[in-house]
């Protein structure tokens, strides 16, 4: 007969049992499927072929997943040039200001939009003959370039749609952390005669850090996995120039069937992300940097 | 004591309660239960038509008494991982929209697809299809799926722009490139084109128009589209390019909206594009009309028009089976295709039944005459993986128009991937 403790911890393992069977079927079991795929030859229908590293060589081989791998590397460094870059100079300029959320809100707006949204809006923009090209046209300026047809062009300007959308979030967070430095090291380093530049650099970026570290870490996340802005804006074309990572995973598994050659392409993502993210939180909140 | 004892059952009616939701999950196939009257769910990615296939409800109820229960997908892609998983449990649709050429094949292949032979052999019996069209949905020698719709992909023409400029409709490739010639001299764009998607009509439009045979060698494989003749043909068409014939691929204005407003004169598309014209406030045979685009090669005997046909199948496996198999036997009828087409306006594939616009009702008879040759639609007639590339080329080249090289061989290289994998 078992025990009254082995009873209460059959009992508490029956309770932990639906969290853990719902974590496990809903979360690691997708990943090892999508892993055990990535090796296989699969159409979505039948049973899946074991081929090994196949899909990994044909993804390395293949020129259009290099320029899809070098497109969301310019959405990296775009993102964190552009929208945590004009977040932080937005919460630095309003912040202290009389009347600064209202300056901040605006930005804020378009936040509340989903990508697909963001994206529909800018292709009326900046289609030919779109509305920037017609605004243009009213000042006498014709020859505009083809900004949703040439390459890196149409990543850049993409890069700007996705900017307009996150600048604003950007900036409450970087207010959030201002908000959050003691009055004491500040009013210490004004005394000490600290203003613009010396206090930003000196007191300001570097008591930032820990927040500017989760912002800049969730916007590398965020642009390796860029999908729906250029889903609804080019489709990833003309032909596959303006593909990211993500998009191309999305085609090959279910607009060409390839299931396994997607799959690699997920696996190759997540590793790249993972690494990314790991590298950089270690390095921003490691102790080497505590003030 | 008692208190562990209701915590051991609770946890143990936990356990057992995530064990049920895991047994829910997991699928299997279902018996097919036989019935052929009642209301059938049918799937399809063309969720706009969700209207049409509701108003048809009332002349299945009264022929075969058979109603559909219709959830309309708007994205294909979404849509067609959604059928795909769907053979996976026991929920297999029992009539849904799916593609001809390669997709069927691969369904059939894995043996996931109802047979319809004896469907077919009564409706080439009754005169309700043709031979040509049987052959669309024959994979090894039995019929798969029956024909949902048809659509000849024609020419669109804005009727005022050609009476502006006094221009008659073409009934040679000559005349067709003088009309180009002299619209682009008055200032206006001969033909609208897009660098996604619709990306292949007019390389399908000259390849086929050129040669039939060097058309159907693409799609087996035996011709390759860095053979000769093909690179002719894109150099044509990048002659075609340079002189300003096409209209600018980079813009967003609906293709209907653009023969309105005159951005440019014609339009190659299906001959489901009616629905569009007449729902951009165009009128049939008034604001708008269409020709069959004549052959490129003035030797050959017939002329060749690409024709799309999209099927009605019914999962192997479903519970519904036989109530599917039942409409599609009532669907190939020409009552059943007379109120199709009326409810959503379009050619109808049985030449019996009643097609309602009469521009529609004149180009399903004049394309069924013998001076005409009916081919399968490039989207159809390529398999999937070397479709997407070439879809995605001819978009760049479009976009760019240049040496058309190294746009053929990128295409050249999936085919050869393609094609060393199915030997």
């Amino acid at each position: 007969m078992a025990s009254r403790g082995s009873q209460y911890q059959w009992s508490a393992r029956g309770f932990i049992a639906p969290g853990v069977i719902l974590v496990a079927v809903l979360l690691y079991l997708p990943l090892l499927w999508t892993t055990f795929l990535s090796f296989t030859e699969y159409n979505g229908l039948g049973d899946p072929d074991w081929i090994g590293l196949g899909n990994f060589a044909e993804m390395f081989e293949d020129p259009g997943f290099i320029g899809s791998l070098l497109n969301t590397l310019l959405w990296v460094v775009g993102t964190l040039l552009i929208p945590v870059g004009i977040g932080l100079a937005l919460a630095l300029l309003t912040w202290n200001l009389p009347g600064g959320v209202w300056l901040r809100v605006p930005f804020l707006i378009p936040y509340a939009l989903s990508g697909i949204g963001v994206g529909l809006i800018w292709s009326f923009i900046l289609s030919s003959n779109g509305a920037l090209d017609q605004a243009l046209g009213a000042f006498g300026i014709t020859e505009t370039p083809r900004w949703l047809v040439d390459a890196p062009l149409n990543t850049v300007v993409m890069i700007i749609a996705a900017a307009w959308q996150g600048v604003g979030v950007n900036a409450l967070l970087f207010t959030i952390g201002l908000n959050s430095i003691p009055k004491e090291p500040l009013e210490a380093a004004r005394v000490d005669g600290a203003t613009g530049g010396r206090l930003f650099t000196s007191i300001l970026w570097p008591m930032l850090r820990p927040l500017t570290a989760v912002v800049v870490g969730l916007s590398i996340v965020a642009s390796l996995k860029t999908f729906d802005i250029v889903l609804s804006m080019t489709k990833g074309g003309p032909g596959r120039v303006s593909e990211t990572l993500a998009l191309t995973m999305y085609k090959e598994t279910f607009v060409n069937s390839d299931y396994g050659l997607g799959s690699a392409i997920a696996v190759f993502l997540t590793i790249v992300t993972m690494i990314a993210a790991i590298l950089y939180l270690r390095e921003q909140l490691s102790k080497k940097h505590e003030i | 004591m008692n208190s562990r004892r209701t915590k051991f059952g609770a946890g143990a009616a936990a356990l057992a309660a995530s064990a049920m939701l895991l047994a829910a999950c997991s699928g299997g196939g279902a018996a097919d239960s036989g019935e052929t009257t009642g209301t059938l769910d049918f799937y399809t990615n063309k969720a706009a038509w969700e209207p049409d296939f509701d108003e048809l409800n009332g002349a299945s109820e009264a022929s075969v008494d058979i109603s559909l229960n219709t959830t309309g997908y708007s994205d294909a892609d979404q849509y067609d991982a959604f059928i795909k998983q769907s053979f996976r449990t026991s929920k297999s649709p029992g009539l849904f929209t799916w593609q001809t050429g390669s997709s069927l094949t691969e369904l059939v292949d894995e043996g996931l697809i109802a047979e319809t032979t004896d469907i077919w052999s009564n409706a080439v019996d009754e005169g309700w299809v043709t031979e040509d069209l049987r052959e669309t949905y024959t994979v090894d020698g039995k019929q798969y799926c029956v024909p949902m719709n048809i659509a000849y992909w024609v020419m669109y023409y804005n009727t005022k722009i050609f009476e502006e400029q006094g221009i008659e409709v073409p009934t040679t490739w000559e005349e067709l490139d003088a009309v180009a010639e002299k619209l682009t001299s008055a200032g206006v764009t001969p033909y609208y084109q897009t660098s996604t998607l619709f990306t292949f009509q007019w390389f399908q439009q000259m390849v086929a128009g050129t040669d039939p045979e060097l058309y159907e060698g693409l799609s087996t494989g035996e011709v390759k589209y860095t053979d000769p003749e093909i690179v002719d043909i894109m150099n044509l068409w990048l002659e075609q390019q340079e002189a300003g014939w096409f209209s600018d691929a980079g813009s967003t204005v609906d293709p209907a909206v653009g023969l309105k407003q005159g951005d440019y004169a014609m339009i190659n598309f299906g001959s489901f594009f009616n629905g569009s014209l007449d729902g951009a406030g165009m009128v049939s045979g008034e604001d708008y009309d269409m020709f069959v685009i004549p052959k490129t090669n003035a030797d050959l005997e017939r002329t060749p028009v690409a024709v799309e046909s999209g099927p009605l199948c019914v999962a192997e496996n479903s519970s519904q089976k036989a109530l599917g198999l039942a409409y599609s036997e009532w669907w190939m009828s020409d009552e059943a295709q007379t109120a199709w087409s009326e409810a959503r306006g379009d050619v109808a594939f049985n030449p019996k039944a009643t097609v309602a616009d009469p521009m529609l009702a004149e180009l399903g008879s004049t394309v069924a005459s013998d001076d005409y040759l009916v081919y399968d639609r490039y989207f159809e007639a390529t398999p999937t993986p070397i479709l997407t590339v070439a879809l995605e080329q001819f978009g760049a080249f479009i976009a760019n128009p240049g040496d058309p090289m190294p746009f053929l061989e990128t295409i050249q290289a999936e085919a050869d991937k393609y094609w060393a994998d199915q030997e």
